[in-house]
């Protein structure tokens, strides 16, 4: 309990060389170092913050740049269309052109066949009324139908053009006219007597007249004069019938 | 106590508290310089332990006095390393506390003391820092100057007789109880080892920084 003014004097010269050595040697280091880091820290954080904002700055025009290019990509896209809308209506168009001649096309083609098909059922037609005709004259045929054709040809001969008249009557100024008579059935003499008449009539030289039988001719005659031939048959007839069909070939 | 070794060097005794004291002090320096000796950007454990102490110093004075608070730091941080270990020290088999010796507790309340004058005066100057005795009202300055000395002087016995009633009674205990009984008196020395060191550390920082911000309070008053 009692006071040494050494113990007292030597403590305080102690605690002030304390002082003195730790401020030397612990505090001031100490604190330097902190201060020295803190310095540090806040360089770090001030060059992350300014990254952070260049960051950002890059953020914000990438997002821009991103939304002009959508803008871009929209107003190509709608031009696109535009344009495909307008090529879709030209080939439209041209298709519609293109079917509408082919219909025009296939129309005509349809009439000609038609048309074709129509001649070919005439002719076919033509054809069987040619043959029905001729098998149907054929046993139809007889001297009594050959007698009235005799009679139609001394009415035709009565009745011919004039020309025809003196072509027969001058014919080469020969002195006697061969007539070769062919008939299918044999005449009468009556027939031949009346054709004789008349065809002495119409030729001013001497006529020598020949009677054959042509059965072929089914009924009627044919006379040949030089280089006449009148025919009043059903066979001539049927071959000018059948010649019809040949016209539509 | 009065057995303890001392010495003299002509008129200067110098006994076992000073002997304590610069066993103190070499132990203090010598943590200081291997904490110190490699400090690095990206610390060690050693290295945070130390700045971890010095920094919840830092903040402790800073709070107090947030204007002067790195001026006085080392004041008050140096007072509570040694009071704290000062204090420790008696736990050791034949070694006393030095702030059991009314001396060492006296000088460094007599050091608070002139500290308080020494950073009030050069903060402020010796005008200004004289005139906050006369505040509020000069019929107030013997109060003043008795509150120096009695709370200087409550400074050094109020540590004095916390640890010296301490040490005795753990050794009154010891004796008349036996071996096992002081080992709570010894958990109960250290808080109050911890304690005594923080209270003397926090009054001197209260009445350094009560010194150096007495003009400011009185111009914001």
């Amino acid at each position: 309990m009692e006071f040494n003014i050494s113990t007292f004097a030597l403590e305080i010269i102690n605690f002030l060389i304390l002082i003195w050595i730790l401020q030397r040697l612990f505090y001031k280091p100490l604190l330097d170092v902190i201060a020295k880091r803190k310095q540090f820290i806040d360089q770090s954080l001030a060059d992350a913050d300014t990254v952070r904002k260049q960051a950002d700055e890059q953020r914000d025009l990438y997002e821009n740049r991103l939304m002009l290019w959508e803008q871009e990509k929209q107003t190509a896209l709608t031009a696109l269309h535009q344009q495909l809308d307008a090529e879709r209506r030209t080939q439209l168009d041209r298709l519609t052109a293109d079917l509408e001649q082919e219909k025009q096309k296939a129309k005509v083609t349809l009439t000609r066949q038609q048309q074709e098909h129509q001649q070919q059922a005439e002719k076919q037609a033509l054809q069987n009324g040619a043959r029905f005709a001729a098998m149907l004259l054929q046993q139809s045929a007889g001297p009594e139908l050959e007698a009235r054709l005799i009679t139609l040809l001394i009415n035709h001969l009565v009745t011919l053009p004039e020309a025809c008249k003196l072509c027969l009557q001058t014919l080469g100024g020969k002195k006697s006219v061969p007539v070769k008579v062919s008939s299918a059935y044999p005449l009468a003499p009556e027939q031949q007597q009346l054709l004789e008449q008349k065809l002495d009539s119409l030729i001013d030289s001497q006529v020598h007249f020949q009677y054959a039988r042509d059965a072929g001719l089914i009924a009627g005659l044919s006379i040949d004069i030089g280089a006449w031939v009148l025919n009043a048959n059903l066979k001539h007839e049927l071959a000018g019938f059948a010649e019809i069909t040949h016209d539509f070939e | 106590m009065e057995n303890e070794f001392s010495f003299a060097i002509g008129p200067v005794v110098v006994g076992a508290s000073i002997l304590t004291t610069w066993g103190i002090m070499a132990v203090i320096t010598l943590i200081a310089w291997l904490s110190t000796r490699r400090l690095e950007m990206l610390p060690g454990s050693l290295q945070t332990m130390v700045e971890g102490i010095v920094v919840a110093i830092d903040e402790a004075v800073t709070a107090v006095a947030p204007e002067h608070g790195r001026r006085i730091m080392p004041f008050i941080a140096t007072l509570w390393l040694f009071l704290i270990i000062a204090n420790l020290v008696g736990l050791i088999p034949e070694l006393h506390s030095p702030t059991r010796d009314l001396s060492v507790t006296s000088a460094l309340a007599v050091l608070v003391f002139f500290s308080v004058h020494w950073f009030g005066i050069r903060t402020l100057g010796w005008k200004k820092y004289l005139h906050h005795y006369l505040t509020p009202s000069p019929i107030l300055l013997p109060f003043h100057i008795i509150s120096e000395f009695t709370r200087t002087l409550a400074l050094a016995i109020r540590l004095f007789g916390n640890m010296m009633s301490l040490e005795m009674a753990a050794m009154l205990i010891l004796l008349v109880a036996g071996f096992l009984a002081p080992i709570p008196i010894l958990m109960l020395h250290i808080i109050e080892a911890l304690v005594q060191a923080y209270i003397f550390g926090m009054l001197a920082l209260i009445y350094l920084a009560g010194a150096m911000q007495s003009q400011q309070l009185n111009s914001q008053e």
